[in-house]
């Protein structure tokens, strides 16, 4: 859990990436990044066409 | 952090091909190089978000605001921190390490709550408290119209706080649905109610619980 008062380790973090990715699977889509903005233009420059890098797949998570 | 420490952290963070990672970190490095210079800053928005939920949802940009100052954060003064690591563009918003960074100036927050900190590889990231993020995204989601995007991103963090994976405090959410900011209380309830059913569960503000 992230906690509210207490500054949470990296690692615990990490660790907690699977599950988080998995809890907002069971109620929205897997990835919801939006399909433009008014960043579009730089964003795009600099990746190659899209808009950000390619989010990792769930299992590597 | 030395020259050498810099140099050796965007080395790391540009060869960091996790989207989520590279924004944590970077998001770290530069926390770390305005801390020394007395400004506090916060992640805000999408990439809070990101970082509570693993949601799948930003671009290749960060966002962050400026929560406390023991000294004014001129122009002058942003481009020489940020000229530290090597970021090219200004004065609110760079280029570094293979990502966007925007310092967007002070932090909006109604929230009673603290900020929540992640200690991250080059130094603590704060981030903006989660209850204002739910009622700001239901808010987003509907005002002024439909916008599934910011829909899918309120149901997402509110699932996390729902499964227990982010410490809430959901007296302080209904609260800041209630202020004059949002008045946008039954909107949040719904969505609220919604996805604790459809996660199983009972909403916090269920009369029996």
């Amino acid at each position: 859990m992230i906690p509210m008062n207490e500054v949470m380790s990296y690692e615990d973090w990490l660790a907690g990436r699977k599950q988080r990715r998995l809890t907002g699977m069971r109620i929205a889509p897997e990835i919801i990044r939006r399909p433009s903005s008014s960043s579009d233009r730089r964003l795009r420059r600099l990746y190659n066409g899209e808009r950000g890098l390619p989010f990792t797949p769930t299992e590597k998570l | 952090m030395t020259a050498e420490a810099i140099q050796s952290a965007l080395a790391d963070i540009t060869a960091e091909t996790d989207p989520t990672l590279k924004h944590l970190k970077l998001a770290s490095l530069v926390s770390a190089v305005f801390r020394e210079r007395g400004i506090e800053l916060v992640v805000v928005g999408g990439s809070a978000i990101e970082f509570y939920t693993e949601g799948a949802y930003t671009s290749g940009d960060i966002d962050l605001c400026v929560v406390s100052a023991a000294q004014s954060l001129t122009i002058r003064l942003r481009q020489e921190v940020m000229g530290l690591l090597k970021a090219q563009g200004g004065p609110r918003s760079w280029e570094v390490a293979g990502a966007y960074v925007d310092v967007l100036g002070a932090f909006e927050n109604g929230a009673r709550t603290p900020v929540r900190s992640i200690a991250a590889p080059y130094g603590v990231v704060k981030l903006s408290p989660v209850e204002e993020l739910i009622v700001e995204r239901v808010l987003i989601s509907k005002y002024p119209q439909d916008y599934p995007p910011a829909a899918e991103c309120a149901i997402k963090v509110i699932g996390a706080a729902l499964r227990r994976e982010i410490q809430v405090d959901w007296i302080e959410v209904k609260r800041i649905a209630g202020t004059v900011g949002y008045t946008n209380w039954r909107e949040v309830n719904e969505t609220i109610d919604e996805q604790a059913k459809a996660l199983g569960q009972r909403s916090p503000y269920d009369s029996n619980e």
